[in-house]
């Protein structure tokens, strides 16, 4: 082989394994879930799937369940992640400021996002628990009170946010922590002689700088709170009420209780459209500013 | 020299391989390899049942048996997903109401035989109630292995303190519905307003308990359409309802007090399944006893499951011969079974000392003649997501029974046109 033609073909070789990979495990599932979309399909009807054009996609959008699961998704994102980025924002400006331990506090925000999901929720329904959880006993002892965190419907859903932003922070903490000590000493000293205060200085100078990585960051928070599962599954399964079933709880369901292949990916394909949507107006607007 | 060495070695261990796979094969079971048991036990109650088929191991060497459990929201996926993709195991269970949704997906055996034959099992034994739900077209689908009433747990040192105990001391649980409704007004009177003497501890199941005893239907006699809306129905869930809002006599949802108040000692009564058993043994110091149903509707009734224990299609004779077998094995030692807090559905086996002398599961057993089961149809998942719905908005007023019914009773119509369509198809 020429050293020309070596060269040509070296970068797919390197790629080769993960793009064998992408293709079989994420490609090739999209395309059969998009042609299922297309198709009636019950798992245990002993038929076989049958082309049913737009028929999914239509009951989809008059099914009052999928309507109500998506409208718990976006409340959802809606508070996740103007809160996930705000905090995390917080908490990086702090821990670029520390110089003392400061892999200490790095490693206490990074802890939790290590946690499987299960393990974060099932730790938080114990801290949630009316009669005997931690936060509870608390609120009990100092006001006298127990917070009915899961069991309410207009509680359930904040009280899963608050779990989220707890298990979430981590990494756009780090991330944005990086983007910081990214931007130069220099402009913060220039703007002190200028006489800028802090605020200005976060305004004009921090701001500015770490646009790239907070685009970064909220778009990865946006992506991953529209597939909002297992935090619902495991502390209210979806209850009180449906008031936390979300749309991916609700895909689930239909997928793998009803056994209803073809509605299941129309409705995937519904969600999928929305997290694109959101995305590309999100970087849209990032980039226009 | 070193090369020849090592020619040897490999010799030698390429013999070894043939000797021990030589013996292994001589060793091996029918079909070559383990015969596969799923179940969904992962309570205390599946350690029972790996004892139980280390027994059979033990007993039958040649067909011997590898137990599977996992939770039973993940095994019903793996279940029906391996049965599709023809990897079903061998033997597996269910719960009596997903019988049909396997059965029409075609992963069922007929296993009319363990009833024929030398070694038969006695038809008669079993509950005729429980047998009839898994006999379709003629054919046995499935054998029960036990059935599990729901049941009245109370606490007698509770009850005591609240002046509930007879002249004797002893304290006896409520029959009737007045009984019931006295024992509430007696407890919160004499503990305090913050008191309550029952719980709901399962909030469908508890409510399918009332619908048993006020003897509405959940569907026509030909299972075209739901009636959930049934007038009786209503009448039962508003009764569920008016105990928590109107006569406040039963804690609200929000409380959560529910089972793990009345394991706490909180509560002196809750309606549950045998199968709780097992929490409570783990309590100490909790004093509780179990009796059956308290009558509350115009008739007897008590809403109950059963476990059954399948076959999968399309095994060899010999296999097929090794998993009836299993299932015989542990029909005969479902007394076994009972100590996990199951009743056995073998009325000679219910008419023991043995099982005379386990408290709760033979006073739950008293709940047999009278027992519901959820109506059999394929659609059971979606039946019961809608009910679950129905029944919290009721049980939270956020919607009158009348109106979530009526909603329920829609919907599960709307799944029964599907299926009505998707049979249609079939027979075309």
């Amino acid at each position: 082989m020429s050293a020309g033609l070596s060269k040509r073909f070296d970068g797919y070789l390197f790629a080769a394994p993960f793009l064998l990979l992408f293709a079989g495990f994420v490609v090739s599932p999209l395309v059969y879930g998009f042609v299922l979309s297309f198709m009636r399909w019950d798992m245990t009807a002993r038929l076989p799937a049958e082309f049913a054009a737009f028929t999914n996609y239509t009951e989809a959008f008059g099914d009052p369940y999928f309507r109500s699961a998506l409208k718990v998704t976006f409340l959802f994102v809606l508070f996740v992640v103007p809160l996930t980025v705000l905090c995390g924002l917080g908490a990086a400006l702090g821990l670029a400021a520390i110089t003392k331990r400061r892999g200490l506090y790095r490693a206490a925000f990074l802890l939790p996002t290590m946690l499987n999901v299960s393990v974060a929720a099932i730790l938080w329904k114990w801290f949630y628990n009316s009669e005997f959880g931690l936060i509870n006993h608390y609120t009990y002892e100092w006001f006298g009170y127990r917070v009915p965190w899961l069991v309410q419907s207009n509680m359930a859903l904040a009280s899963i946010v608050i779990m989220t932003v707890w298990w979430t922070i981590g990494n756009p903490s780090i991330i944005l922590m990086a983007g910081i000590q990214q931007i130069p000493s220099a402009l913060y000293e220039a703007a002190a002689v200028d006489g800028a205060g802090p605020w200005q200085r976060f305004l004009n100078i921090t701001l500015p700088g770490i646009r790239p990585v907070l685009l970064f960051v909220t778009i990865m928070s946006i992506i991953g709170s529209f597939q909002v599962f297992g935090q619902t599954f495991i502390l209210t399964e979806g209850g009180p009420q449906n008031s936390t079933r979300g749309a991916v709880h609700y895909i689930y369901q239909v997928a793998f209780n009803f056994y209803r292949m073809g509605y299941a990916a129309a409705m995937s394909w519904i969600l999928f459209i929305f997290i694109a949507a959101f995305s590309l107006l999100q970087l849209r607007l990032m980039r226009e500013k | 020299m070193r090369a020849r060495r090592s020619v040897r070695l490999a010799l030698a261990l390429v013999a070894a391989l043939v000797v021990l796979s030589a013996c292994k094969s001589a060793d091996l079971p029918i079909g070559g390899e383990n015969l596969r048991f799923w179940c969904g036990f992962t309570g205390p109650d599946g350690i029972t049942m790996l004892r139980m088929i280390k027994q059979f191991n033990g007993a039958n060497p040649k067909s011997p048996v590898t137990m599977q459990r996992m939770d039973w929201g993940t095994y019903y996926n793996k279940l029906l997903v391996a049965g599709l993709g023809k990897r079903s195991p061998e033997v597996f269970i269910l719960h009596i109401t997903a019988v049909p949704r396997f059965r029409d997906a075609g992963l069922l055996e007929p296993v009319d035989d363990l009833f024929v034959g030398p070694g038969a099992l006695p038809r008669e034994d079993f509950d005729d109630n429980v047998l009839k739900h898994v006999v379709h077209d003629g054919k046995l689908l499935a054998l029960p292995l036990d059935v599990h009433p729901m049941g009245l747990y109370y606490n007698p040192d509770l009850l005591k303190q609240a002046g509930l105990a007879g002249p004797d001391g002893t304290v006896k649980p409520p029959a009737t519905r007045d009984e019931f409704l006295h024992y509430l007004r007696q407890y919160k009177k004499v503990m305090g307003p913050t008191h309550w003497g029952y719980a709901y501890a399962n909030l469908s199941y508890d409510m399918s308990n009332f619908i048993a005893q006020w003897g509405g239907p959940m569907f026509s006699d030909d299972l075209q359409r739901c009636t959930l809306n049934d007038p009786r129905n209503i009448e039962a869930m508003q009764f569920a309802a008016d105990l928590i809002h109107k006569e406040k006599l039963v804690p609200t949802i929000e409380s959560r007090l529910s089972w793990i108040g009345f394991r706490q000692g909180k509560v002196p009564m809750a309606t549950e399944g045998t199968y709780m058993l097992g929490d409570l043994v783990r309590v100490p110091g909790l004093n509780y006893m179990g009796a059956p149903l308290p009558q509350w509707g115009p008739q007897p009734g008590t809403f109950a499951s059963s476990h059954v224990m399948c076959v999968s299609r399309g095994l060899t004779p010999e296999r097929r011969a090794a998993a009836l077998k299993l299932l015989k094995h542990l029909s005969d030692h479902s007394l076994e079974w009972a100590e996990a807090g199951q009743i056995p559905v073998r009325k000679t086996l219910r008419d023991t000392d043995e099982f005379r002398a386990m408290q709760v599961q033979s006073a739950f057993a008293k709940g047999i003649p009278n027992l519901m089961f959820r109506t059999m149809v394929p659609f059971d998942f979606e039946f019961e997501s809608e009910f679950k719905y129905a029944v919290e908005k009721i049980l939270y007023a956020t919607e009158t029974p009348k109106v979530a019914l009526d909603k329920a009773t829609e919907n599960v119509n709307r799944v029964i046109a599907r299926y009505r369509a998707d049979e249609a198809r079939r027979q075309e």
